[in-house]
């Protein structure tokens, strides 16, 4: 997976273009691994305060 | 009328306005952090849905709500530096230690870190890009920095763009668990209980 978007100048050259929009289901991926680990912590802290 | 608490440090004679009820949000911070969040979302939509697919004129759209970020992070900035407490946002050694929790908790404390530097990142970044535009108010100049440094300052664009996803997704998340439920109804009321604030919160604490 690139991390960034690589062109070319007028003259060939290779230019930075920004962040590899592949990445967009990286971030979301991030915060639902967040969102999900946060609600498996809570169900075993409730089913242990049980 | 509630009383405000800003710092989190409240008299207990004079915090409690008749039914409990103490701010904790002013009108003036609610105001700027629902147009803060409509702007953000607004700026995500134009900006991330293009890179889906979603075809539309974004640009015009893009680059005047980011106008108003900019403006509503000036104005954050100077309120927070002229009447709120910059030490409200930052971590003491006991709330660290989990002995005590002073206005707002770890948590949020770092979701506002986290959402400070994304948002800094993309309105300075954003705010340079305006260099490259067309406005009513200016020509475009997008010699004014080397293409390496355009490049940097669209790869920091981006990954605020990205890391917004993120922490959307978190922040929301966390705002509408039941448990966290007073702290909504605070930021869209401005009040909590005196109950809560007891329950979840060290009411003399500076922080």
């Amino acid at each position: 997976m690139e991390l960034f978007r690589v062109g070319h100048d007028v003259y060939g050259q290779r230019v930075l273009e920004g962040i590899a929009w592949d990445l967009l289901p990286v971030f979301a991926g991030i915060g639902a691994v967040v969102i999900l680990g946060h609600l498996i912590y809570k169900l075993i802290r409730g089913n242990r305060g049980a | 009328m509630a009383t405000v608490v800003d710092s989190g440090a409240i008299p207990t004679s004079q915090a409690e306005a008749p039914g409990g009820r103490i701010e904790r949000h002013a009108g003036v911070d609610r105001l700027f952090h629902w147009l803060t969040a409509a702007s953000v979302l607004t700026l995500m939509a134009t900006g991330l849905l293009p890179v889906l697919g979603v075809q539309f004129n974004w640009v015009v759209v893009h680059w005047s709500v980011g106008c108003l970020l900019i403006v509503l992070v000036l104005f954050h900035i100077v309120r927070s530096l002229i009447w709120q407490r910059l030490r409200t946002m930052w971590f003491s050694g006991a709330e660290l230690a989990r002995k005590q929790v002073g206005k707002y908790t770890v948590a949020q404390k770092l979701m506002h870190i986290a959402m400070t530097l994304m948002i800094l990142g993309a309105t300075i970044t954003g705010g340079t890009m305006l260099a490259k535009m067309d406005t009513p108010l200016w020509k475009r100049d997008p010699y004014v920095l080397s293409q390496e440094t355009w490049g940097a300052i669209y790869v920091i664009h981006g990954l605020a763009a990205l890391s917004a996803v993120t922490l959307v997704m978190i922040h929301v998340y966390f705002s509408i668990l039941p448990e966290n439920r007073m702290y909504l109804r605070a930021m869209i009321k401005g009040w909590i209980t005196r109950q809560e604030l007891v329950q979840h919160h060290d009411a003399h604490t500076k922080q």
